[in-house]
């Protein structure tokens, strides 16, 4: 139970935090709606590769989108001093990383009810609960990934080189299953097998992530 | 009974050696005070018994049990004041202390307790961004006593308190072990039973045992 309330707290905390500076949300979302109308003029698609391109751009978007909010998760805390504060607690490295997987999930959920209105308004594609699924599915594991590699590079001077460096590659799988998976339904297809492996890689990389918490948060 | 038993303590950073074989003992309830130039190691030394950071080499038993072995068990037991503050700016003093107090796993009635004897009450709902340095330290010191820990670390716990701090500190440090870190030799002999001095990471002359003034 303990493990679960730290959590809660560490995530709740980073959320607080966030809806009083209002630093990253708001910026984020006017990124994602920049990069769409960017893609909207730089793209020649109409009515029949509109559902070819859409899903490429979505997750371009979403890719740049997550660097930049779980770079932030760790970056802040190590600048403030507060995860060591964090650490010199009873509490679990696992769950600490937990709680800030946790916000930086959150967060991106919340640009992403800005991204997939924005995808199906400039590009006419249909956004229906089964591309939802999809994208929450890859954003779980993506910011499991991506928040282990933050806390990883949050020492270092470069670590906005750094990040996309390391991460990137490792999210390729959850690109490729989850573009297949988002193309295939807004076509009118079946995504049920990419759908069950970006689900495998949740499971995978949740399990992974939280085995390697402990070495990587504390020194 | 010891608190703390320190064996031939090294730490190194790369070549360079922040603490050289340092040993010292701290009785149980005892006050002791780390004396030192700027770059003595005297932070090192804290952070080590605060278990923040692993020596490189040689034993530290703290309350009985091998410091670094069972260092997550011992946090719950030790209250550690560091230079930086470590607090969220965008949270008050109050809910930066409710969230440490989920961490620590401590009785949620103790804020209230500590916001009092921190002298906390009147910026408490103020976010600790925008707290005075003073307010911030005494923050720092309220976030080390929280969870009512039997052995307090603190470095340089003065720093940026006005005057009524030898006074707070005195209260803060009563019924506990701790280990200060100090410019300030007058409130060594205030507040402390013997100092440790060091020079370039390394002991000088022996412990010497204070006149307490309580």
């Amino acid at each position: 139970m303990r493990p679960l309330s730290v959590a809660w707290a560490v995530a709740r905390k980073d959320l607080t935090s966030e809806w009083r500076t209002r630093e990253l949300v708001p910026a984020l979302a006017q990124f994602i709606v920049l990069a769409l109308v960017i893609a909207n003029f730089g793209f020649q698609f109409d009515s029949h590769n509109a559902t070819a391109i859409a899903p490429g751009v979505l997750w371009m978007a979403l890719v740049f989108a997550g660097l930049v909010a779980f770079g932030r998760a760790f970056a802040a805390e190590r600048e403030q001093a507060s995860l060591e504060a964090m650490l010199m607690t009873p509490a679990t490295p696992a769950a600490i990383f937990a709680g800030k997987a946790l916000a930086a999930i959150i967060l991106l959920v919340a640009c992403e009810a800005v991204l997939l209105p924005a995808l199906a308004l400039f590009f006419g594609v249909q956004v229906n609960a089964s591309v939802v699924l999809t994208v929450l599915l890859a954003t779980v594991g993506m910011a499991m990934l991506g928040c282990l590699f933050a806390a990883m590079v949050a020492r270092v001077k470069a670590r906005e080189l750094l990040l996309p460096l390391l991460t990137l590659p490792l999210w390729i799988p959850f690109i490729v299953a989850g573009g297949q998976a988002v193309q295939a339904e807004m076509g009118g297809g079946s995504s049920d097998q990419a759908v069950a492996l970006l689900l495998d890689f949740d499971i995978l990389f949740l399990v992974l992530t939280s085995l390697a918490a402990r070495y990587v948060l504390e020194d | 009974m010891s608190a703390i038993v320190a064996t031939s303590i090294t730490h190194r950073f790369g070549s360079e050696i922040a603490l050289d074989s340092i040993d010292f003992g701290v009785d149980a309830g005892e006050h002791l005070a780390v004396l030192g130039e700027n770059g003595a190691g005297k932070t090192t030394l804290l952070r080590i018994l605060a278990t923040a950071t692993r020596p490189t080499y040689g034993t530290l038993e703290i309350f009985g049990v091998d410091a670094w072995a069972e260092r997550r068990r011992l946090r719950a037991r030790i209250g550690f004041v560091s230079h930086a503050p470590g607090h969220y700016p965008a949270l008050s003093a109050k809910e930066n202390l409710e969230f440490f107090c989920t961490l620590q796993g401590a009785d949620p009635r103790r804020v209230a307790a500590t916001i009092e004897m921190l002298g906390l009450s009147e910026v408490a709902d103020r976010p600790a961004g925008r707290l005075s340095r003073g307010m911030q330290q005494r923050l720092a010191i309220a976030r080390a006593v929280l969870h009512d820990p039997k052995l307090l670390v603190l470095d340089e716990p003065d720093a940026s308190l006005d005057a009524e701090g030898p006074e707070l500190l005195k209260a803060v440090l009563r019924g506990r072990t701790a280990v200060i870190a100090t410019h300030d030799q007058a409130l060594a002999n205030k507040l402390c039973h013997r100092t440790l001095g060091l020079r370039r990471g390394r002991l000088v002359g022996v412990p010497s045992r204070l006149r307490v003034v309580h």
